[in-house]
């Protein structure tokens, strides 16, 4: 019986060693935040994006703008993870590593198999870059805009 | 007004959509000044060129296929449901060998470089490489107050000046 107790015990104590060192690498990850963005011509703009209101609109020179998915997940150095932006497109982000207190990435943008643009960044950690992508039938479906945060 | 005011308002101000009194207050600080007139006169041309495109965009349009792909769309969403019977419960020892594998991930991480303090822009970002599909037009803006930069992609095929 108490050879018993002492291996349920022992099991327990593995069990929540297991689960302390599995939760380790998310403290140290990188947060990486996706918000994909509808900007249009006309109409109301979500309150979550006013403070981004008016550089939006000196970049894209579009008004109105609304929130269509937000997705913010820890992002473990050197290993890829894809971000689902709506139009079955994808954002792959690779953390590099810090250098001058700005988050060094490599970001890809994908529709479907065919890479958009591929790159390598420098963003400054907590800092917020753009991509913006040209509708498909022109301007008057607005533009994607998909804003990429970093923050170590 | 200031300028740091009226540049709060510039956004309002060119879609008119301040109240009477501060539009009139707008109007005369950039009346007055050379900087924040400049700003108006850019927000305006802008929002007029993209109002152009727009509507050029808005006269070619042809909806004949819209509900065609509707439907195509409705009848590809039903065969989505499989993923629903996949059992909510996994076996304990599976749990167990996946937080193992975290573990063994967690002493595979590699940290990250050492950080070197310097003062930057708060979304300062620095293209250091940039590759486009072929055929594909990117463009690079950087916000010049906040240094937000843009990444714009035009899919190739497209045409989309503006």
């Amino acid at each position: 019986m108490k050879h018993r107790a002492a291996r349920v015990v022992l099991i327990g104590l593995s069990a929540a060693t297991v689960v302390l060192l599995a939760m380790a690498p998310v403290a140290h990850a990188l947060s990486v935040q996706v918000t994909t963005v509808q900007a249009s011509l006309e109409g109301p703009s979500d309150a979550q994006l006013l403070p981004f209101r008016p550089r939006l609109r000196r970049l894209v020179g579009y008004r109105a703008f609304r929130v269509i998915r937000v997705e913010s997940r820890p992002c473990i150095w050197r290993t890829q993870e894809a971000f689902v932006i709506p139009g079955g497109r994808l954002l792959h982000v690779l953390p590099k590593g810090m250098r001058e207190q700005a988050v060094v990435m490599q970001v890809q943008l994908l529709e479907g198999l065919r890479s958009l643009v591929d790159t390598d960044v420098r963003l400054q950690n907590r800092g917020v870059m753009l991509f913006g992508v040209d509708p498909e039938r022109g301007p008057a479906d607005g533009v994607l805009i998909i804003m990429l945060k970093a923050e170590e | 007004m200031t300028c740091a005011e009226a540049e709060q308002l510039l956004d309002s101000f060119v879609d008119a959509e301040l109240p009477g009194s501060m539009l009139l207050e707008v109007a005369r600080h950039a009346g007055s000044c050379p900087a924040c007139d400049r700003a108006v006169r850019e927000v305006t041309t802008l929002r007029e060129s993209v109002e152009r495109v727009v509507r050029r965009e808005v006269e070619g349009v042809d909806l004949s296929g819209v509900w065609p792909a509707v439907e195509r769309r409705i009848g590809r969403s039903g065969t989505r449901g499989v993923w629903r019977h996949v059992p909510r419960q996994l076996p304990v020892w599976g749990a167990v060998a996946a937080l193992a594998a975290g573990a063994l991930l967690w002493l595979r991480t590699p940290q990250p470089e050492t950080v070197r303090v310097t003062h930057a822009r708060p979304n300062q970002a620095v293209i250091e490489r940039l590759v486009s599909s072929e055929g594909a037009r990117v463009g690079i803006m950087k916000d010049r107050k906040y240094g937000t930069t843009l990444i714009m992609v035009s899919a190739p095929g497209e045409d989309t000046a503006q």
